[in-house]
């Protein structure tokens, strides 16, 4: 029990390093980054109907002249004391923009990440136990096709197909355009997540569905299956007592890991979908050098990276005591 | 074929699907033949015209690049389709002699939303506020504003400014009593329009405002959804919104129902040319020869760049203010290929075996530089070079990003787009500063144009104050139009497809970038 409260104790501590490396890198690119500030948020024609002193004035809000570890222990100190700042753009807190962005990001990740999960997991094992067969052979072609697809690129097509062409579901928005809040329902918002939901797992589900296969070949090719394959079970009897187990774990390995993909995509898609989340807010605050809100996504964004990891490697525990031991090296 | 009928077979099913999931949002574009006359209306704009900081004033809201109305605020002035000022809450304005106290009536029958009445004390609140955290509002030449009694305001200026009017056509007035650091997230005011909904960083919802003061209102509700260029586009291919803004590479398409729209601005094109001789840090020889700079001005065929490079969207830019009422005439060039070689010829420059013209051992050359990330400004710099190579001037181009383009404009021309409902903008390009004795985006300096300039914005009057802007552009010796420091190309269109039973009202020339300014008359359009 002890060890159990030790492990989860350092993986703590190296979540803290990770985000502190994290932070000092995510500055340091802003830092070195050419984005004038007051030409990317003031625009070029704006700035020349303001005076010198006006703009010197602006400067100084935007922080242009001050020296970076100035600014960089600044931010830190309020991080350190649970205040991520003011975001210069939105003029609101960081917490409060992270917020309102995450929570709509996160339905339509949950939902990819479900989907992707789910699907692939049954595939990769449909795939592996009929290896060679043409089932085999169509899912592996259909992941191999869609690991090497971008998920922009597939993002626009089904824009183009479902939206404009068969007029099926909405252009964008997680909402119906022009509906009072108060009568937007749960379904309405799934209707407009389905889309880009569809986008971001079917491009996520290839990684699931290959290890998956690759598991499960092992698994089937194991002296155990050819025991119980002797002692007469059955099919889904040998996918029951012995596979699933087997398989289960490189699968929630990878299904929490595949997080940080499913965010990085959906940075891509929601720009497609002109849907509101952590990526548009990521993408206007890297473009606009507003680095108070830049480095809070930035480390929300790799603390849920590294929680799906670290859940990754609790369920590995969980699913396989023997996994338990491991945990110590 | 077969492949075909397979994805129509898949398209099918997942249309079965669909039709029990939400079938009044796939009929929506369809069948609003027999509803009465429509009163809302859907607007796409880009994802960049979302006031991030709210709308808020002081932080930009109705200012800043795009100067737009603020819709849910009243302004105390308004400016008209030709750019002149009219009365929106002012119902008259004085200044005093120096031109440094403004005194401002206001109309009695106005109330904010919330049932207050809008008194002289909140527009003093207003400008006070606005000036101490103004974002892109340049309040630098106020002093205070003070409320005298409920009707009267006056300004003290820091500075004469006599384009002041301008300013306070921009300048949404906020409540006293309902203003706060949350003011932008939920603003309270007491223009056409309140905020109903803000999904943030997807639309926002506009209702009439019932008890408006002014010219009823015809629109009800205005929805803004915020959107990528693409996604606009397949939205109006999808019949979702009923007007969009979109680009010049998307004109040749033809979309059922819709029509495309095309709006003069002021939104212009152009290059500067350093006129000072290079010292190594700022200057250039061959851009410094007045010679050169006219005859690339009168050289350059416009027409033929809107065409190449606007599928014809555009017109001919001579100046950065063209059609504004500080606009003037003289400016205008006629394209004269011929005599612009005349004058080069005239001037020593003669051409050589590889066809560049010289003079005394300086090679007609040039590099001129773009943003690199426009693509517009890019083939406008190609066109350009094109035609100055005609001319027997050798231009390279360079796309360059804007953390070296300011600095580099000091000595090399670069492609730059401007347009203000403000002849600040005027100012600030062509007037020199006093610290270096140049203007700051070009090296450029001419005392004449500098004195008209200054006397401009100490005139009391705006009439007369046109007369002195138009002078420091041409007085019938010099100005800025006899010495070309910059070379205008282009003003572009601003183009929405709309939906053809859609009567958008009559616009004033919009300023530089796509946004807000296609909705200043919102309130007024209609469908048949």
């Amino acid at each position: 029990m002890k060890k159990w409260v030790w492990h989860i104790l350092k993986n703590f501590i190296r979540m803290l390093l990770l985000i502190f490396f994290v932070s000092i890198g995510a500055f340091v690119l802003v830092s070195l980054s050419p984005v004038d500030p007051l030409q990317a948020n003031i625009g070029q024609a704006a700035l020349g109907a303001l005076s010198q002193e006006q703009i010197d004035k602006l400067e100084i809000y935007w922080g242009v002249n001050e020296p970076p570890l100035q600014r960089y222990l600044a931010w830190a100190g309020d991080f350190l004391r649970g205040d991520m700042g003011i975001s210069l753009l939105y003029r609101q807190s960081v917490s409060s923009v992270i917020m309102q962005k995450l929570s709509s990001s996160l339905l339509l990740m949950a939902f990819a990440w479900i989907i992707s999960g789910g699907i692939g997991f049954v595939l990769g094992i449909l795939s592996g136990m009929n290896r060679g067969k043409r089932i085999d052979r169509i899912i592996k072609g259909y992941a191999l096709l869609t690991a090497s697809t971008p998920a922009f690129w597939l993002a626009i097509i089904f824009l183009l197909v479902f939206s404009v062409g068969l007029r099926l579901f909405p252009v964008g928005l997680s909402v119906p355009i022009g509906m009072d809040a108060a009568s937007v329902s749960l379904s309405d918002k799934l209707w407009h997540a389905v889309l880009p939901a569809a986008t971001l797992s079917i491009t996520g589900i290839s990684n699931i569905i290959l290890h998956t296969r690759e598991k499960m070949i092992d698994v089937m090719e194991s002296d155990y299956v050819l025991f119980a394959v002797a002692r007469g079970e059955k099919r889904w009897e040998i996918l029951k007592n012995h596979g699933l187990r087997n398989v289960l774990l490189p699968a929630i390995t990878l299904q929490f890991a595949s997080i940080g993909e499913i965010f990085g995509g959906s940075i891509l898609v929601e720009q497609v979908f002109s849907y509101p989340g952590m990526g548009q807010a990521a993408v206007t605050a890297g473009l606009g050098g507003d680095i108070p809100l830049l480095l809070g996504i930035t480390i929300i964004s790799a603390s849920i990276v590294f929680l799906g990891n670290f859940i990754a490697d609790v369920l590995y525990g969980v699913v396989d005591p023997r996994m338990r031991k491991g945990a110590r090296l | 074929m077969k492949r075909v009928f397979v994805l129509l077979a898949v398209c099918l099913a997942f249309a079965s699907l669909a039709g029990c999931g939400k079938p009044e949002e796939v009929l929506s574009g369809s069948d609003n033949n027999q509803e009465p006359l429509k009163d809302t209306v859907i607007v796409a704009m880009g994802v960049t015209s979302e006031p991030e900081a709210g709308f808020d004033p002081a932080y930009g809201w109705g200012a800043g690049e795009h100067v737009h109305e603020p819709l849910i605020q009243s302004t105390l002035t308004v400016t008209t389709n030709d750019l002149q000022i009219a009365y929106d809450l002012a119902k008259d304005i004085s200044v005093s002699d120096d031109g440094l106290l403004w005194t401002v009536k206001i109309r009695e029958d106005v109330f904010f939303t919330d049932g207050e009445k809008l008194t002289a004390q909140d527009v003093a609140f207003t400008y006070n506020t606005v000036k101490e955290e103004s974002s892109v509002n340049d309040f630098t030449m106020l002093d205070r504003a003070e409320a005298l009694d409920d009707d009267t305001v006056q300004f003290h200026m820091a500075e004469p400014y006599s384009i002041w009017p301008y300013t306070m056509a921009i300048v949404g007035i906020v409540p006293e009593h309902a203003y706060g650091p949350d003011y932008g997230q939920k603003p309270i005011g007491s223009g056409r329009y309140m905020l109903k909904q803000w999904d943030k960083g997807q639309q926002i919802i506009l209702e009439a405002n019932p008890n408006y003061y002014g010219e009823e209102i015809r629109m009800k509700k205005v929805t803004i959804v915020f959107m990528e260029e693409a996604a606009a586009f397949a939205a109006v291919k999808a019949g979702q919104v009923d007007l969009a803004y979109t680009a010049a590479s998307y004109s040749e398409q033809a979309v059922d129902g819709y029509e495309l729209l095309s709006y003069e601005t002021v939104d212009n094109r152009g290059f500067n040319l350093p006129a000072i001789p290079s010292d190594g840090a700022i200057g250039n020889d061959v851009t410094s020869d007045m010679a050169i700079r006219r005859a690339i001005s009168m050289g350059i065929d416009r027409q033929q760049m809107i065409d190449y490079v606007l599928n014809g969207h555009g017109t001919p830019a001579y100046s950065v203010c063209d059609k504004m009422p500080w606009f003037n005439n003289s400016a205008v060039v006629e394209h004269d290929f011929d005599g612009a070689v005349i004058l080069l010829e005239e001037a020593g420059w003669i051409a050589g075996e590889d066809g560049i013209r010289t003079k005394e051992g300086l090679r007609a050359e040039m590099n001129l530089l773009y943003p690199a990330n426009d693509s517009v400004r890019q083939a406008l710099a190609a066109e350009a070079a094109n035609q100055m190579e005609e001319l027997g001037i050798d231009v390279t181009i360079e796309g360059v990003g804007w953390d070296v383009a300011y600095d580099r404009a000091q000595r090399e021309p670069l492609l730059w787009g401007w347009g203000a409902h403000t002849p600040m903008e005027f100012y600030n390009i062509y007037h020199t500063m006093p610290e270096t004795g140049l203007a700051s985006y070009s090296p450029y300096k001419n005392e004449t144009v500098d004195s008209y300039m200054d006397q401009a914005l100490t005139s009391k009057d705006l009439e007369e104050s046109y007369e002195l802007w138009k002078k420091a552009q041409w007085d019938g010796e010099t100005g800025t139009d006899w010495d070309v420091p910059w070379i205008w190309l282009v003003n572009i269109d601003h183009l929405y497809w709309a939906k053809s039973d859609l009567q958008v009202t009559p616009q004033k020339i919009h300023p530089h970038g796509h946004g807000w300014s296609i909705v200043n008359n919102v309130d007024q359009w209609r469908f048949e």
